[in-house]
């Protein structure tokens, strides 16, 4: 299979962490923009992820 | 303000055309490579997904539920950041068997011309609230920019007008390539200057709703504070079912809108680029959506009375700001316009390939190329969609908003995911549960959202059983769902378990597979060269077409244009497929090549295709990891050693297909891997074919030395051995591997060592030969001085018979030696004809009896006179001369040797036995090992019975050694050889 095992620990991580995280994210004092850092980090862990990845074909 | 409706056209088809511009320029590489083919540039490409919903829509939804609107967004970025689960393998797929569409695949995967047909009217129908939510996203649009309020029918007018433009540019954008195997390049490029564009336009909108509507981000978030109303609607959390739905179908879209479908895998087969966008497209979709929340709030700030959707263009027009009335304007119509250009040409696709050419509606002219009939298909069918789309905007009499048509149009397209799932991930899925899943699952949408969405219907019976499962209420959409989903998979899954799929659907799955044990079979064509690829295709593709695409897939392979190999040739076949699959659709292609190409019957893949496998194998390295990479390495590194290896290596199929060809065996036989790798036996060039041939077909296993003609004055000496592995053992048939040895320097070295030891004879003889030369010499001499005072006649007559005499003596002397002198020069190949052995027997012992330094040993010959047997006389000369040599220097002075021979009528065996010392046991294995000598430095060289060990065998026969043969002090040697009997028969010239 050549499904990425670090992807799944971090979907896994995810689902965890989601009630925590959502409670975080949609505090009554949080700034309007705050759900867009979790979804920041993504795109970080996303750029990092393909970027250690080697070229190949498919 | 307001706009007069000429402006507001006039600026559209401005914008259009600038965007064609910007197509037209990226196709003639105006616009750089470096540009055009850039990561970034496929990424913004992708940002045709954010439609008039992200412009629009998303607003509406951001201000009913809150930070929920996220979610519309969030399904695509969980897909791209999740692109090694279901992307990259459909890309693997798309790219190799050029599948431009869902529906391509599906029918690929599937091997049915009726899924393909389904899916293709299925998704025409679930994307007509798709295409109406752009059509009247962009005429309300122009309709509020020009101040109108109440004429529908000029509404609806301007929405024709807007199709009619957009028809055009479609056209003119999407069908430059008839095929999916070019790249649009043009397309690409101005959807990603699309994306920009909106993307900056929304921008401009968000400064303005920040710094003109509130005045800074600061006061933004005051009054956020003063309106706590707003800030629970933002935070209020949606029920977890309606989440989900609006995850999962967002999820789905992001994969199965034909228009993401396009742009993704169409116009994309590099992976690195889809690396790319799984960060490149979440990072723009979050810039895209930041301006949502505030420009939501500044319309509510405005209090303006339009549709919330459109709050962009009424804080433009609240603010009295053409800059910002247009940026909104331009949002709204480039998210609408990318949308509905790239739907229809992927839709159009799919009509094409999986409606029009398999129900032979376009009757394809034959004599001429279909490049142009395909093309001006296409473009008809663009229109008809488009003028579809526009109907059903009509019917919709805009009783709906944005996002509804969006759920609607995402939830239809959502039933696809079942299949597309099961694509990669399940090969037990077949045909029959996929259209059972997608009929219950469409069924279930369409009653309980499509046909609500039109007409003035409500499905009492499915709204029931939604609240007692789910207690809706109101909301149905969410229900209806999971609701169709669940009966979609579930009959997908039961129906798939409970039927049977069919062969060819198997090996579809097999190759659709991420399993690791698919393996691709070898089946054998009826076809022998790539030129009957031509010939047979003539009929069904026209003979122009015909060539022009097995050229083509000749020039992708950098096959050569006689190409006859088989592996070559299944290659070939295959390439061809995946061009017409890119041309006519999948089940076409599927069906003309299994028409016009086929397979023998009975060869249906039970031989694994070695060469496709390692082929596979070798591409997909880098992405096997722990056990799997292992393997792979030690699979490279065996076959490494098998290149290496200094003996050269073959193997050949049951079948006579070659297999394996190492290095060695190319620079033994001068033919190059890639000339014979997957070729038939029969097709390889002589002389190695019918000695090879020869030896797979014989019984023996080992041939220790054969001669290679491979041109006139050149020849190898080689030696074959082979072994079969064993069925039981292996995957694959009864295969040979045959092991070739060059022994051509062994042998030219055994000749020298040959010529080398003759020469020693001949000066061990020298001394003797001198000496009997000397005595008819000195008689001569004798008779001559006689000769000077004789007078009688017939004294004169005998003395001179006598000369006569003494010098034919010394003539047979000199002959002797020059004829064993020359016996196997290293030029001269062994000629096996009738010898008299007593004669030879007899030259051997006179040559031997030269020598007067040696013992005076008695030589017996006892073998008839009559007595013949098939060898090279010189060689066995040399055996007798050496063997004889040898008994005599093993005699004392009275020693004796004897010389016999009896036969059974096939063979002849000779016994040469002496009464000398014998052979100590210990020594008689090394008798035969070059330069192994017991004699006394300078006495032998050690070579002598290493000839005749190696003449016997090259004459076919054989020698032994027996020791002792009596008792005593003399216990003697027996050398027993063996060689062919023959007679003088017609074919010998004697």
């Amino acid at each position: 299979m050549y499904i990425n095992r670090a992807l799944l620990l971090v979907i896994g991580i995810v689902i965890i962490f989601f009630p925590a995280i959502e409670s975080w994210m949609l505090g009554s004092q949080a700034a309007w923009y705050r759900p867009y850092l979790p979804w920041l980090l993504i795109i970080v862990a996303a750029y990092w992820n393909q970027r250690t990845r080697r070229p190949d074909e498919l | 303000m307001s706009y007069s409706l000429a402006q507001i056209l006039l600026f559209i088809i401005v914008y259009l055309t600038g965007l064609f511009t910007v197509a037209y320029l990226a196709d003639r590489g105006i616009i750089p490579e470096r540009v055009t083919r850039h990561p970034a540039t496929y990424v913004l490409s992708l940002g045709v997904f954010a439609g008039a919903m992200a412009s629009n829509g998303v607003i509406e939804l951001a201000h009913r539920y809150g930070y929920n609107f996220l979610l519309y967004y969030l399904g695509v970025v969980f897909m791209f950041v999740m692109a090694t689960l279901l992307l990259l393998p459909l890309l693997r797929l798309c790219r190799v068997y050029q599948l431009a569409s869902l529906a391509d695949v599906l029918t690929f995967r599937f091997r049915s011309p009726r899924v393909g047909s389904v899916i293709t009217i299925a998704m025409c129908i679930t994307l007509l609230p798709l295409l109406a939510l752009q059509i009247q996203a962009v005429a309300d649009s122009i309709h509020i920019l020009a101040g109108e309020t109440s004429e529908k029918h000029r509404h609806d007018g301007l929405a024709l007008l807007f199709c009619i433009i957009i028809t055009v540019f479609s056209i003119l954008f999407g069908t430059r390539h008839v095929s999916s195997r070019y790249r649009n390049t043009g397309l690409v490029t101005a959807m990603a200057f699309e994306s920009l564009l909106k993307l900056a336009a929304l921008m401009v909108v968000l400064l303005a709703a920040a710094y003109q509507v509130f005045g800074s981000f600061g006061e933004l978030e005051q009054w956020l504070l003063q309106n706590p109303g707003v800030s629970q609607v933002l935070q209020q959390p949606v029920r977890g079912d309606t989440a989900r739905a609006l995850l999962l179908v967002f999820f789905a879209g992001a994969v199965c809108m034909p228009h993401i479908f396009h742009m993704t895998f169409a116009e994309n087969t590099d992976s690195q680029s889809l690396r790319s966008a799984t960060w490149g497209l979440p990072l723009y979709l979050l810039l895209l959506s930041l301006p949502v929340l505030p420009v939501t709030w500044a319309g509510l700030k405005l209090g303006h009375d339009l549709p919330m959707e459109y709050s962009g263009l009424a804080i433009g027009l609240a603010l009295n700001s053409t800059t910002v009335s247009v940026a909104a304007f331009v949002a709204g119509l480039s998210a609408a316009s990318a949308t509905i250009i790239v739907t229809t040409l992927a839709l159009s696709n799919m009509c094409l390939n999986h409606l029009v050419l398999p129900s032979k509606l376009l009757q394809i002219d034959r004599g001429k190329r279909i490049y142009n009939q395909l093309k001006w298909s296409r473009r008809s069918l663009i229109g008809i969609l488009i003028m579809a789309g526009y109907i059903f905007f009509v019917i919709l009499a805009d009783k709906q908003s944005l996002t509804q048509l969006a759920l609607v149009a995402f939830a239809g397209t959502a039933q696809f995911l079942p299949g597309l799932i099961a694509t990669p991930y399940w090969p037990g899925a077949n045909r029959r549960g996929l259209l059972a899943g997608l009929t219950g699952g469409l069924a279930i949408w369409f009653f309980s959202m499509l046909l609500p969405l039109t007409i003035d219907y409500h499905p009492r019976l499915l709204s029931a059983l939604y609240d007692t499962l789910f207690g809706t209420g109101d909301n149905m959409w969410a229900a209806a769902t999971m609701v169709s989903l669940t009966l979609n998979t579930g009959l997908f899954m039961v129906v798939s378990v409970l039927t049977r799929a069919g062969e060819d659907e198997k090996v579809a799955a097999e190759i659709c597979s991420m399993d690791d044990l698919a393996h691709p079979t070898r089946q054998t064509l009826s076809l022998h060269s790539a030129d009957e690829f031509s010939q047979y295709l003539g009929p069904a593709l026209g003979v122009k077409t015909a060539q022009s695409e097995v050229q083509r897939a000749l020039g992708e392979l950098q096959f050569a244009a006689d190409e006859s190999r088989p592996y070559a040739l299944r290659r070939l076949r295959a390439r061809i497929e995946a061009n017409l699959s890119g041309l006519l659709g999948p089940a076409v292609a599927h069906s003309i090549i299994e028409r016009c190409i086929p397979f023998q019957p009975g060869t249906h893949g039970d031989i694994d295709d070695i060469h496709l496998i390692e082929r596979n194998l070798d591409r997909a390295r880098f992405q096997f990891t722990g056990l799997a990479a292992d393997l792979d390495n030690l699979r490279r590194h065996h076959r490494e050693t098998l290149d290496n290896l200094p003996i050269g290596v073959c193997s050949i199929s049951a079948d006579g297909e070659l297999l394996m060809w190492n290095r060695s065996m190319a620079q033994i036989t001068g033919i190059e891997p890639r000339d014979v790798l997957g070729a038939l036996l029969d097709s390889m060039p002589q002389p190695w074919r019918q000695i090879i041939d020869k030896f797979q077909q014989g019984d023996t296993n080992t041939i220790l030395k054969t001669e290679v003609i491979t041109e006139p004055g050149a020849s190898r000496w080689i030696s074959l051995h082979k072994a079969s592995t064993d069925e039981s053992t292996t995957s694959s048939s009864d295969n040979t591997v045959i092991l070739v040895e060059d022994i051509t320097d062994f042998e030219l070295l055994e000749e020298e060592l040959l010529h080398n030891e003759r020469l020693a004879s001949i000066g061990r003889l020298a001394a003797g030969v001198a000496h009997e030369i000397g005595n008819p010499v000195t008689g001569i001499a004798c008779l001559a001085q006689n000769l000077e005072y004789e007078t009688e006649p017939d004294e004169v007559r005998y003395m001179a018979q006598d000369i006569l005499k003494q010098t034919e003596r010394v003539t047979r002397i000199v002959e002797s030696l020059v004829n064993f002198s020359h016996a196997g020069s290293t030029s001269g190949a062994i000629r096996l004809t009738p010898c008299n052995l007593a004669d030879c027997v007899d030259e051997a012992i006179h040559l031997l009896t030269l020598d007067r330094e040696a013992r005076p040993v008695q030589f017996s010959n006892h073998c008839d006179r009559e007595l013949l047997v098939l060898a090279d006389n010189q060689r066995l000369l040399q055996v007798f001369v050496n063997l004889l040599g040898n008994a005599r220097d093993a005699c004392d002075d009275y020693g004796q040797v004897h010389i016999m021979a009896t036969t059974n009528g096939k063979q002849v065996t000779i016994e040469v036995e002496d009464n000398g010392c014998g052979i100590a046991p210990e020594l008689q294995s090394r008798v035969f090992e070059p330069f192994y000598t017991t004699k006394d430095p300078g006495e032998g060289t050690g070579l002598g019975l290493a000839l005749v060990f190696s003449i016997m065998s090259d004459m076919d026969g054989s020698v032994h050694f027996i020791s002792p043969i009596a008792e005593g002090a003399h216990p003697g040697t027996r050398a027993t050889l063996q060689l062919p009997h023959t007679s003088y028969g017609p074919e010998f010239e004697v």
